[in-house]
């Protein structure tokens, strides 16, 4: 679970004390960025397959009722159990009831944003249930005790040299032996151990098809697969928005999330669970938790076409200098950024801020959610609900008061071009100015407002 | 009222406006002149490979060439193939050669979905996976091949694309990190 409390400004800035490692962070997630841009230049149709996809889910939103009914009646027709879960709570008792009918010990569980959301892990922990999250990302920060720090590459905070300790002190593995391979592989045997002796496996949704009654789900390990095929009892968690109506939009979706998530053309496994093993019981709980609010919101239910690639957060410019951590809510970046204000504007208003509006991140989204101008709407939410420290407040009532009054603004940008250039360095040198990374650029002649005004007379003359 | 009333009232007055849904037809996809090299040169990228069968050679043939000195072998591509009392008796499997229904070009992705298998744990289980495949079931793109997929298998089917992989640890590319090391996809 995560900690409410964090400001974006603050955790950013002692996440930057380091920064060699913040270097490091910001170019492993741009070459991800750039891994998809490769990716979308391959294919001529690529605009027009993101603008087939946009319109299935908005389509797909405006009767999100009638799909979820007849993707619950195909399901049924299937053999499989349907919970419909209101909120977190809901959510993890029904879960916690399914094991604990079933005599569960041990969960093994694969990437699930929405358990994270919910708090499933603690919540079965409490109740005497081992959970073992089996995504390798999600195994690291599981043993580390924290919050994955992206959606799909929950581990890119750490470095290879944190992970060998870890794995020496957990797994017992060599010490000071930080080959990727060698780590990787011991783990491997360590979660087989845990997947042939689960009693129940537990995956999120990628997509549920309202004309088949059946869920998919994309992994690259096939820990989704192995922890659904030996154990019993397969409970699937998914938002309701994870619906499509039907089985060829897939065609359009299986292109696009691996191409926008990580630069590849697809997952190396893309699963489709419609019944339980022989001998076992499927499970399928529908969760809300704030999803209907969300949807009767104008400015901001079509963040709930997202598909959870993580394109957003790899081109932000903001999230690579800031990591996952930095942010309130547990799904960071800039559609992280929109679904926490939405769901509690006090707890997650720094979120809004954690934005340039440079728009990269609508510009990438594989369903061209609106992300940029979402957070600036978000942006006023949080001034209006007090959630602003009172430096910034103050910074922005000021500016306010100056952009009302141009005369005020325009006499004052013409003292600053004058008196910037001449102040001595021992005034700079404690300021916000002074930090690595952010001289104080070169002051303009001319205001923009004066260089269109004199543009405006050439083009006249 | 039960959550899933509330849930559904909610839905229902919340309803936003949406187009209707597009015609996903409409829409020229990519193809390839030569569908089973794209396959090929993707696939090897993927910690995989892929062959056509020679005339007069064996899929088994094809499989001791390749790994010489491996463990336990299971068949199902034969009729009558070998059984397992649970899905878990698989976790011994070093080979596993299983039929894959069609391919596809633009992803090195194949579609399986054994209408004569019990447990699919095998697929996942096995170190390393040869999935064969008919010469001409290979399509350009994933919309061609959903139209031709069926659930087959117990509810289940999969597309595979390559060996296992993750790069959790510095996003270096390792094989291997669940499922199957090594991938084979045999065309005949």
């Amino acid at each position: 679970m995560k900690n409410d409390n964090i400001h974006h400004a603050e955790a950013a800035a002692a996440f930057l004390q380091d920064r060699e490692q913040a270097r490091w962070h910001d170019s492993a997630i741009w070459w991800v960025r750039q891994k998809r841009d490769m990716q979308a230049k391959q294919l001529p149709e690529w605009e027009q397959l993101r603008e087939l996809a946009q319109q299935i889910k908005a389509h797909t939103l405006s009767r999100l009722d009638d799909y979820l009914l007849q993707f619950q009646a195909n399901a049924e027709k299937n053999g499989v159990t349907v919970h419909w879960a209101a909120d977190a709570d809901e959510h993890n008792r029904i879960v916690h009831g399914i094991l604990a009918a079933g005599g569960v010990k041990k969960l093994v569980k694969s990437k699930s944003m929405l358990t994270e959301e919910c708090g499933l892990n603690p919540y079965l922990e409490q109740h005497g249930i081992e959970v073992i999250d089996t995504d390798l990302g999600e195994r690291i920060v599981q043993l580390r005790q924290e919050p994955p720090s992206h959606i799909v590459m929950p581990a890119i905070h750490l470095k290879k040299e944190q992970i060998s300790e870890l794995f020496h002190r957990e797994l017992g593995t060599e010490a000071g032996n930080n080959d990727p391979t060698y780590l990787t592989h011991a783990a491997r045997a360590n979660l087989r151990e845990h997947f042939l002796t689960a009693d129940a496996g537990l995956t999120g949704v990628n997509f549920a098809i309202a004309e088949t009654g059946g869920v998919v789900v994309c992994t690259n390990e096939g820990n989704a697969d192995l922890g659904t095929a030996l154990p019993p009892i397969h409970i699937a968690s998914m938002g309701l928005e994870k619906i499509i109506p039907r089985l060829e939009h897939l065609g359009v979706f299986t292109r696009l999330l691996a191409r926008s998530a990580i630069g590849s053309p697809i997952t190396t496994y893309t699963s489709h669970f419609h019944r339980a093993r022989p001998g076992g019981q499927m499970h399928i709980v529908i969760v809300d938790n704030g999803r209907s609010d969300i949807l009767g919101n104008d400015d901001f239910y079509q963040s709930l076409r997202c598909i959870r690639c993580g394109a957003c957060m790899n081109t932000c410019p903001v999230y690579r200098r800031s990591t996952g951590h930095s942010y309130s809510y547990i799904i960071p970046g800039p559609i992280g950024s929109t679904l926490g204000p939405s769901r509690d504007i006090k707890k997650h208003g720094s979120m809004a801020f954690a934005c340039t509006t440079c728009g990269s991140c609508s510009n990438v989204c594989p369903v061209k959610i609106n992300l940029h101008e979402q957070l600036v709407l978000q942006r006023k939410r949080a001034f209006d609900a007090g959630t602003l420290k009172p430096a910034k407040k103050m910074g922005l009532l000021a500016m306010r008061f100056l952009t009302q009054h141009p005369s005020l603004m325009d006499g004052g940008g013409k003292v600053m071009r004058k008196v910037v250039p001449i102040v001595p360095e021992s005034l700079t040198r404690h300021s916000a100015w002074s930090r690595p990374g952010r001289a104080l650029p070169e002051m303009p002649e001319q205001s923009f407002k004066e260089m269109w005004q004199a543009r405006q007379k050439d083009k006249k003359a | 009222m039960s959550s899933q009333a509330k849930i559904l009232a909610r839905l229902r007055q919340n309803r936003p406006q949406g187009p209707a849904l597009p015609d996903i037809d409409a829409v020229p996809f990519i193809t390839f002149d030569d569908k089973f090299d794209a396959f090929r040169t993707l696939v090897r990228n993927l910690g995989g490979d892929a062959v056509q069968l020679a005339d007069g050679d064996s899929v088994l043939s094809v499989v001791q060439q390749r790994w010489p000195q491996h463990g336990r072998l299971v068949d199902l591509t034969v009729a009558g193939h070998e059984e397992s009392p649970s899905p878990h008796a698989w976790h011994d499997v070093d080979v596993a050669i299983v039929p894959g229904e069609l391919a596809v070009a633009e992803s090195a992705a194949v579609w399986v979905s054994h209408a004569d298998n019990q447990w699919r744990s095998i697929y996942f289980l096995t170190q390393k996976l040869v999935l064969v495949v008919p010469r001409d079931a290979i399509v350009d793109t994933m919309r061609d091949a959903y139209r031709r997929i069926a659930i087959r298998e117990q509810g289940f089917g999969g597309f595979i694309s390559g060996s296992s992989r993750t790069a959790d640890i510095e996003q270096s590319l390792v094989m291997g990190a669940h499922g199957a090391m090594a991938a084979l996809v045999i065309f005949v």
